[in-house]
């Protein structure tokens, strides 16, 4: 990797973390095998995509508190190890990428995750030329009060490869509190391709710091969704990413739900260091209260054409919630072309009565506009993103955030 | 003989806009299987009275009575207005970002009317087969919105429905399609009065009544209905000699 590209963006500052609250492998595993699984687990695993039964995927990794119940590859060409495994058995892994995307000096998130005995999480590698048909998923599921998951994941897609990749991030359903810190490390060699889909349904009061780094090679795609379901206590995420080759290309959507006593600070920084490199930023919000960043940043440094897109829905007032929008742009090339736009705004009454004189009650109505704000512009959602989105639109249409 | 009875009733109704009177002291009564049209100069209350049957916040009713097949419906939100079976057919609509034409209309018929030959016949009859994907009026010219609009009142059938210029800004051929689609929804070529649908349809020039047979006609004047009768006659006399022959006569009827 040359350093020159693995520079980041100065403005970013890092807000500050609350660490105090938990402490980290105070538990014993009380489920230790996918049989032991408790179908109430099963179902907070499906409501973020992640399926322990009975759904055809090519792998299937779940982290369940601290502790690793499965991480098993069922396709050729995909490998799938639990991360401190992987470490054993490829030398080369620490060398060229465990850290490498993502500073182990970074932040105190990070520095933690680096000190940790054993590191939690898992190691993906998609062979040379292998296209993985099925979905690999993977869940980091937290079963008791006030743990910290601190994990660390490496994906590598070597040339010509592709994966869709699910990862579902969730508390059980009464569990209010705890900590979950991840490191990701992404690299996309050439031509190759993943589709990374991540829901998080954390319980109200879990803080959630993802540290992010993606470099995508020359041809290479990366596309990321991300959907928030239920409200965190503090998300604060900031990934990056690095189009280092001709013609490499990022997109990014990023859909969240906002409600009263949450901080969630979203941005997104991508640098496009190669000529045709392209990419798109797209934040959708829709805040029933709590406070709401959306960010995001384009770099150009070669030929380059990127745009970003931040729209927020502010659907209470007088509660103190607010969505802030800070879309950017940087050149450092005169080819780069990069743009961007920012809106928010509140669900118009003409538009809600509208849809009430075709027989809507008001909150079908009101389900329906946030589900197509959320929705729009964006062609071909998976029938699982879509349904997220309408959960989320269900959710916000209630008020119930 | 079955008794004839109002699909819709309006009793001594005052409607306020912003602030300022639109409706005053309006009385109108449209029996069922009757269709009535709605004459008036722009600015005369035509689609504030629409509205206000209809339900919308905007439009408060400061006094009067609104009735639905003997309902006092005055009190009643928009939702429950088009469930009973009212519907209407805006002029200008609004535009809503995502939310695509197939979203409502999948909303108000079941998901097996959805796949059946008769939902697509409608569609067609519509010429609205290009338009299911798109965001509701969103780009949509004049014509293709009346369609889209009048689209929605067929599938959603209801007993009495309102239009709002369905002729306006539509070319002759597209008028042609529109009155087609009016009187589906009417059911005029049913020959039991009882199959028929009510209904009220603002025209401003009448072209549409080359289309549809009207059953009565009224001239809406300054927030009052004016003068009633036959469609035919009220509308040669407005093509002859102008609103403004209605007004003197209204000032005379008054005096």
């Amino acid at each position: 990797m040359k350093s020159s590209n693995m520079e980041r963006n100065k403005s970013e500052k890092i807000p500050d973390m609350d660490f105090c609250r938990t402490e980290y492998g105070m538990y014993a595993p009380e489920v230790t095998s996918m049989a032991q699984i408790k179908q109430s687990d099963a179902d907070s695993l499906a409501g973020v995509g992640v399926h322990v039964r009975g759904h055809e995927r090519s792998g299937t990794m779940i982290l369940r508190n601290t502790y690793t119940l499965c991480a098993q590859s069922e396709s050729k060409g995909l490998e799938l190890l639990p991360i401190a495994a992987a470490l054993k058995k490829y030398e080369w892994l620490g060398d060229k990428y465990y850290f490498k995307a993502v500073p182990a000096e970074l932040d105190e998130a990070t520095k933690r995750c680096a000190g940790q005995k054993e590191p939690h999480g898992y190691f993906i590698r998609v062979q040379k030329g292998a296209r993985v048909t099925l979905p690999c998923q993977a869940a980091f599921y937290m079963a008791s009060e006030n743990i910290t998951q601190m994990v660390h994941n490496v994906v590598i897609l070597e040339d010509d490869s592709e994966l869709q990749l699910i990862t579902g991030c969730v508390t059980q359903h009464d569990i209010k509190s705890g900590l979950h810190t991840a490191v990701e490390e992404q690299y996309i060699g050439k031509n190759a391709r993943l589709t990374s889909t991540m829901v998080h349904g954390w319980g109200s009061d879990v803080v959630v710091y993802p540290r992010a780094g993606t470099i995508v090679e020359a041809g290479g795609r990366y596309e990321s969704n991300y959907i928030s379901l239920r409200p965190a206590g503090q998300i604060i995420s900031n990934p990056q990413t690095w189009l280092n080759g001709k013609g490499a290309s990022a997109k990014y959507l990023t859909i969240i739900l906002g409600s009263p006593g949450s901080t969630i600070d979203i941005g997104g920084d991508v640098y496009l260091n190669a000529d045709g490199a392209t990419a798109e930023l797209a934040h959708r919000g829709v805040c029933t209260g709590g406070k709401m960043h959306q960010k995001g940043m384009l770099i150009g440094n070669a030929s380059c054409k990127a745009h970003v897109d931040c729209a927020g829905m502010l659907l209470n007032e007088g509660k103190g919630g607010f969505i802030e929008s800070i879309p950017g742009i940087k050149a450092h090339h005169p080819d780069a072309r990069l743009s961007h736009e920012a809106s928010i705004g509140k669900i118009a009454p003409e538009q809600v009565e509208y849809l009430q004189s075709r027989g809507m009650e008001e909150r079908e109505a009101i389900s329906m506009l946030i589900r197509g704000f959320l929705g729009s512009d964006i062609e071909g959602l998976g029938t699982e993103l879509d349904a997220r989105i309408a959960e989320i639109a269900e959710l916000a249409g209630h008020g119930e955030g | 003989m079955k008794k004839n009875t109002n699909s819709l009733e309006i009793r001594e109704l005052c409607v306020q806009v912003d602030g300022k009177e639109i409706l005053r002291n309006l009385n109108l009564a449209i029996p069922e299987g009757e269709v009535h049209a709605l004459l008036g100069l722009n600015g005369s209350g035509k689609t504030s009275l629409m509205m206000v049957i209809m339900g919308f916040a905007r439009y408060k009713v400061t006094s009067g009575q609104i009735f639905f097949e003997g309902k006092d419906i005055t009190g009643l939100d928009i939702t429950e207005r088009a469930k009973l079976g009212i519907g209407i057919a805006e002029q200008r609509p609004p535009t809503i970002q995502g939310v695509k034409l197939k979203h409502i209309l999948y909303y108000i018929v079941d998901k097996k009317f959805q796949q059946s030959d008769e939902f697509a016949l409608m569609v067609k009859a519509a010429a609205m087969e290009k338009f299911l994907d798109r965001d509701i009026n969103e780009g949509l010219s004049g014509g293709e919105i009346k369609r889209a609009e009048l689209l929605q009142l067929l599938a959603m059938q209801p007993k009495f429905s309102m239009m709002d210029e369905p002729d306006s800004g539509v070319d002759l051929e597209s008028l042609k399609l529109v009155g087609n689609l009016i009187n589906m929804i009417f059911s005029r070529d049913s020959c039991r009065r009882i199959n028929k649908k009510a209904g009220l349809m603002i025209t401003h020039n009448g072209s549409i009544l080359n289309y549809i047979q009207a059953d009565k006609a009224h001239v809406m004047l300054e927030g009052q209905i004016g003068c009633s009768g036959n469609p035919h006659v009220i509308l040669d006399t407005i093509n002859k000699c102008g609103y403004e022959a209605c007004a003197r006569c209204m000032r005379r009827v008054a005096r």
